[in-house]
Parts: C-alpha cells; sequence; structure tokens
C-alpha cells in the first residue's frame, strides 16, 4: 500500500496540533498552558494514528537490528561531544584544548561511522 | 461727603490703571517672547549652509527638461523636511542617511534571500535528475514540499528557537525586538541555549527589520532540509518526509542556528573561553550544510540501502540517474544562489565593513571553480572518463566548503579550499558507499557534510584577519584570524563547532528518526519501491509518455528477489 488519505489525515492533524502547542508556548498562562495540553495530546494522537496504519502499509526491504547496538552507537556519538565540551573547561592551555576536542571528535566519528553502519547493516536484507 | 467721594474716585482710578497696566503687560508678554525669540542666535552654520544648497538645488522647471546623464537626479529636494518653515536641517540630512543605510542593507538582505529562495529549483533538478525516472514526481515533489514544510514550522516555532534573542544587528536598524534568550549558568559562566520570541512572527517582533532576517534566515533553513531529501531518494516514504522536515524546521536547525548565529554558546565561546572569536560560520557551511548532511546520513542509515544497490559481497551497483542534464544546469542554478547565500550573509552592504561583499563572491566564484577542478580532474585520472555527475558535484562542495570562511579569507585561500573539497567530495561518496554500505543517491552527505565539516575547519586554518565586520566578531574586538595567520584558539572554537555538529546534530536527528520509524515507518513498502514512488506515493508519473526502459539485470533481479521473499 503507499499512500493514503489517512496518511493526508494524520499529518493534517499534525500540522493543526503543531499550531496548537506553539501558540500555547506563545499565549502563556492559564490559557497557554490549555492550549499547549490541546496540542500535545493532538501530537501523540496524530502520531498513535500514523503508527495505526503503519502495519497497512506492507513489507518494506528492510529487516529489524540490533536496537541496542543502535542505541549504543548513539551513545558513543554523543559521548564525543560530551568530552569536547568538558575539555574545554579542564585545561585554559589551547593545545590541550585542542587535543581533547580531536579525542571528543575521534570518539564521535566511532560512533557514527563506525558502530551505527555496523548496527544497521548486521541484518541488512542484501546480505542475504 | 465730598471728600469721600473724591478719595473714592481717586482709589478707583488708581485702581483702575493697575488694572490697565496689568492687561497691558499681560498682553505685551507674547511680544517681548517673540523679541527675545528674534533676538536669539542665527540658525547654525551647518543648516544655513543647506538652506543655501536648497536654494541652488535644481528647480522643478530643471527637471522637467529631462536629466539623461543623471548629474541633477536627487538632491536636497529628496530629503524629506520635518519643518517646512524651517527648512532643511542637519537632523533631516541625517535622519535620511540612516534610513538609507537601512534601506540599502534591507534591499540587499531580501534580494540575496530570493536568490537563495531559487536555489530550491536547483536542489530540486539536481536531484530528480540523479534519480530514475520512475522515481522523478516523488524527488521533485519533496524538493517541493519541503519549502512549505521547513517555511511553516520555522515561523511557528523555528524562527523563535533560532533568532529570538539575537537583537543587536545595527546593518537591520537593530532588532531589539529579538530580546529574550534563554541561558544557562556552566562554570561560571552563561550560556546562550535558545530564543523566545519571534512565535508566528507576532507581539513586538511584529517589526519591518524582524520581518527581513526571517525571510533570510528562513531559506536558509530550507536549504538544509532539502538535502535530507537527496540522501533518502527513491525510498522515503513521503509521509515520513514530512512529519520528519517539519520537526527538522521547528527544532533541530534552529537549535544549532541559535547557537551559532543566535547569539548561543557557540558564539559565546570567544567571550567566555577566550577561543579566538568564538565559533565562526559565515554563511553556515556547518549552521546549513553539515546539519543537513549529519541529518541526511542519520536519516540514510534509518532508511537503508536501494533494492539493488549492495551485493551479497558487499559490493555496491551504480544506479544511474535519468537526466544529466538537469543535473547540471540545476549546478549552474545552485552556483548562481551562492552568490545570495555568502555576499548576503553580511546581512548588508552598507557601513561595518560590508563593502567586503565584492571579496566575499569571488571567493565563492573560485571555490566552485576549484572544486569542479578537482572533482574532474580526480575522477578523470581515476577512471580515465570525466564524471559528468561528480564534476557537478565538485562545484557545489567547492561552495559549500567556502560558505563558512568565504568572509574570511583571501582568494588563495578560497583556491585552496574549493580544490581540498573537490577531492574530499569524491573520496568521501566512494568511503559511505563502500565501507560505510550507506546509500546516498545523489552525494548529498559529501557534498554537504562532510565538506561542510572541512568548510568549518578551514576557517581556522586560513581566516586572515583582514576582514573587519564593525571591528568586532561575536563580541570580541578584531578579526577573525586562523591558525595558519597566528591564532591557534580559533581553530579549537571551530573543532568545538564540528563536534557539535557529529556528536550532537547527527546524534540528536537519530534520535528523533528512530522514533518516527517506531511511529510512522520511514521506508516505502518492497512493492512500491519496485514500482517506482511516482504512481504508489504520488499517483502520476513524472513523465507519463515515456515509455520506461526496463532496469539492468542485476536490479531487476534484486527486485524480483525481495518481492519473492
Amino acid at each position: 500500500m503507499a499512500a493514503t488519505r489517512s496518511q493526508g489525515s494524520y499529518y493534517t492533524l499534525f500540522l493543526v496540533a503543531s499550531t496548537v502547542l506553539c501558540a500555547g508556548i506563545f499565549v502563556g498562562g492559564g490559557k497557554g498552558v490549555l492550549l499547549l495540553l490541546i496540542g500535545a495530546v493532538g501530537l501523540l494522537a496524530s502520531l498513535f494514528g500514523m503508527l495505526k496504519i503503519k502495519s497497512l502499509e506492507g513489507k518494506t526491504a528492510m529487516k529489524p537490528g540490533p536496537t541496542a547496538m543502535k542505541l549504543i552507537g548513539a551513545f558513543v556519538a554523543g559521548l564525543g561531544w560530551v568530552i569536547t565540551l568538558f575539555g574545554m573547561h579542564l585545561t585554559p592551555s589551547v593545545g590541550g584544548r585542542l587535543v581533547l576536542a580531536l579525542v571528543g571528535i575521534g570518539v564521535s566519528l566511532f560512533g557514527m561511522i563506525v558502530v551505527l553502519p555496523a548496527a544497521f547493516n548486521k541484518n541488512a536484507v542484501w546480505k542475504s | 461727603m465730598k471728600k469721600l467721594i473724591r478719595g473714592s474716585c481717586f482709589i478707583l482710578c488708581i485702581l483702575s490703571m493697575c488694572l490697565a497696566l496689568s492687561t497691558a503687560v499681560r498682553a505685551q508678554a507674547p511680544a517681548a517672547a517673540a523679541a527675545a525669540a528674534a533676538a536669539a542666535p542665527p540658525a547654525a552654520p551647518a543648516d544655513a549652509e543647506l538652506k543655501g544648497a536648497l536654494a541652488k538645488a535644481p528647480s522643478t522647471s530643471d527637471l522637467a527638461k529631462g536629466d539623461p546623464g543623471g548629474a541633477i537626479t536627487g538632491t536636497l529636494n529628496d530629503v524629506p523636511i520635518a519643518d517646512s518653515k524651517a527648512g532643511p536641517t542637519v537632523t533631516d540630512v541625517g535622519t535620511q542617511v540612516g534610513q538609507n543605510k537601512i534601506a540599502i542593507n534591507f534591499v540587499w538582505t531580501l534580494v540575496t534571500g530570493f536568490l537563495v529562495m531559487f536555489m530550491q529549483a536547483g536542489f530540486a533538478m539536481v536531484e530528480s535528475g540523479l534519480c530514475r525516472v520512475k522515481n522523478a514526481n516523488h524527488t521533485y515533489m519533496m524538493n517541493f514540499f519541503v519549502y512549505t514544510a521547513g517555511l511553516f514550522s520555522y515561523w511557528l516555532i523555528g524562527f523563535a528557537i533560532q533568532m529570538g534573542g539575537a537583537a543587536g544587528n545595527g546593518n537591520l536598524g537593530g532588532l531589539q525586538s529579538l530580546s529574550v534568550e534563554h541561558t544557562t549558568s556552566l562554570f561560571g559562566k552563561t550560556w546562550g541555549l535558545f530564543g523566545g520570541t519571534g512565535f508566528f512572527l507576532s507581539g513586538h517582533t511584529y517589526d519591518v527589520g524582524v520581518m527581513v532576517i526571517f525571510l533570510f534566515q528562513m531559506v536558509f533553513m530550507d536549504t538544509a532540509l532539502t538535502i535530507v531529501t537527496g540522501a533518502c531518494a527513491e525510498r522515503w516514504k513521503f509521509l515520513a518526509f514530512c512529519v520528519s522536515s517539519s520537526i527538522m524546521g521547528a527544532i533541530t536547525y534552529p537549535l544549532y542556528a541559535n547557537w551559532a548565529w543566535g547569539g548561543g554558546w557557540l558564539s559565546q565561546l570567544g567571550v567566555n573561553n577566550q577561543l579566538g572569536k568564538g565559533y565562526c560560520d559565515f554563511a553556515g557551511s556547518g549552521v546549513v550544510h553539515a546539519v543537513g548532511g549529519m541529518t541526511a546520513l542519520a536519516v540514510s542509515l534509518i532508511v537503508g540501502p536501494r533494492i539493488g544497490k549492495f551485493n551479497r559481497d558487499g559490493s555496491s551497483n551504480p544506479i544511474i540517474g535519468h537526466d544529466i542534464s538537469a543535473v547540471l544546469i540545476g549546478c549552474f542554478i545552485l552556483a548562481f544562489g551562492w552568490f545570495g547565500f555568502n555576499p548576503g550573509s553580511t546581512l548588508g552592504a552598507s557601513a561595518n565593513g560590508n563593502l567586503r561583499i565584492g571579496t566575499i563572491a569571488v571567493d565563492t566564484m573560485l571555490a566552485g571553480c576549484t572544486g569542479t577542478l578537482g572533482a574532474m580532474l580526480y575522477m578523470w585520472m581515476k577512471n580515465g572518463k570525466v564524471d559528468a555527475s561528480m564534476s557537478g558535484n565538485g562545484l557545489l562542495a567547492g561552495l559549500v566548503a567556502i560558505t563558512a570562511p568565504s568572509g574570511f579569507v583571501s582568494s588563495v585561500g578560497a583556491c585552496i579550499i574549493g580544490v581540498i573539497a573537490g577531492f574530499l567530495v569524491c573520496l568521501s561518496v566512494a568511503f559511505i558507499e563502500n565501507v560505510m554500505k550507506v546509500d546516498d543517491p545523489v552525494g548529498a552527505i559529501s557534498v554537504h557534510g562532510t565538506c561542510g565539516l572541512w568548510g568549518v575547519l578551514s576557517v581556522g586554518l586560513l581566516a586572515d584577519g583582514t576582514s573587519n565586520y564593525g571591528g568586532s566578531w561575536n563580541g570580541v574586538t578584531g578579526s577573525v584570524t586562523g591558525l595558519f595567520y597566528g591564532d591557534p584558539s580559533q581553530l579549537v572554537a571551530q573543532l568545538v563547532g564540528i563536534s557539535t555538529l557529529i556528536g550532537f546534530v547527527f546524534t540528536f536527528s537519530f534520535l528523533i528518526n528512530l522514533a518516527l520509524e517506531f511511529f510512522v515507518g520511514q521506508r516505502v513498502s518492497v512493492a512500491t519501491e519496485v514500482a517506482g514512488l511516482d504512481l504508489p506515493e504520488m499517483g502520476q508519473l513524472g513523465y507519463p509518455e515515456f515509455v520506461l526502459k526496463p532496469e539492468p539485470d542485476v536490479l531487476l533481479q534484486a527486485e524480483k528477489g525481495y518481492a519473492v521473499a
């Protein structure tokens, strides 16, 4: 199955709910909180609506990969950023900060171009 | 009795005289004031000179004779005068000069913004041309709708997050209504996190200057969003694309853009940590292109490769695009739009060192040129043939790379940056396809991600310290200067920006799109993919009168295999 009316309806709901949610942030106060809640409920409804029709759309050319490995990859990529951030405050020297920034980038790259592709390619359909 | 009457009359006369005198004095007061005013010093010499100049200005009868040389059009006569009786004053002229400066900058920023908007057409042509004909309508439509999806979510909240605390830009009149930046205190310093005004462009942000900066920043945001559509073309479900793009325009892009351009923590690295002039990204190699490239990689990983792209042994098959002419014309449109992207990022043509726009435009041109040379010569030497699509990618790679340093480097620096980007894009495309096994039909991750990161890094190496945009950058006095010109700390600031792009932007985009994979499902079904996305997703073929040539055997076999499985 391809694009459907339901998809269009749920995306419309998504946009309307986003607008209401943002209006809630803009208005503020009691009315704002009310709008924010209505918007958040609408957003969740649109997402769960999309989830409901997802299974009707037929088989995709993908196999589920190891979720834990994907999350570990994302964690490692994020960890590199944290190393860089705290590295700026560990030492005042330019050289020290430079090295720590490079270490942080290296860790992030490891997560991004080594761990995550390995996670997604582990059960890749093209291998079978 | 007579004495009494005479005395009363005398008193009455005296009283009458006093009354008459007081009335006379009261009546004479304005006249006295007028006399005092008349005795005041004459008009300031400058004002008097202006009046003299006004007398010499061409009359309406002079102008009625026509002015073919343009010598008498535009004189003191055209300066609006507050008090016509008093004539022109220095205040009148000063007001007009200020308005002229802002007007020049408004027009400059708007027109360059219009050029950037036109880049959407270039992206659409490049991406669709590199896809198969059965997916042409879908790819064009993604490039078309990303403009709407991004613009709407940016108007709702994205602009407020990015620019809500960006007050203080003198080029556009101060933008004082953008005055709320949410901050946090860490290590004894205050760091900007995200803005808080500008939702719906309402309230105090219903302002002429804010509208100009909104338009300019919006088209930049949209460029970042459209990068993802190329990397995920030919298998991305349209609904997932719509939701993902809306979220990217609302949150992902504005957050990083705030940190770099909206007064956020990256721009404060110079003030808070003495790292050069803080993170410097003149026109967005990082903010626009690397954010788009990192998100493209995240979504491409989740969406997976197209059917038939990789063989069982991991080797890859080329899947040739349907229209190389669209690709190359699209590249030219993009190169044209880049003259809005980079020179427009001064946000003005008048004052504050903005006359550097000529240098910026030439740097942009040269980097595109050497980028093309780098990619074309590399492929020619490697494969013995000139690769047209990779040459186009080389042009774009050079332009992407020069985007961040364009305001800070010389023409020689621009050439070096461009040629390195040209080589880099070829190596990166091969690495992403053959080592990472990620399918990127148009090379968007390499062009925008890899070369965007190179552009950010190059500022820390090659910024020559000659630019002077009002005497400071990111609140730090002086010019942006890279490692090779004496300031190694600038390189560290750039590395922090790169680390944020890889470590934060990529991870954030990945997690959001992983959640969307759960709720929405990112990929079309096998049946849809084999048939081509045009009919199942769009209900219409891109080229309905074309007879489609069968796919190459290797792809047909792969498609049959998936359909059976």
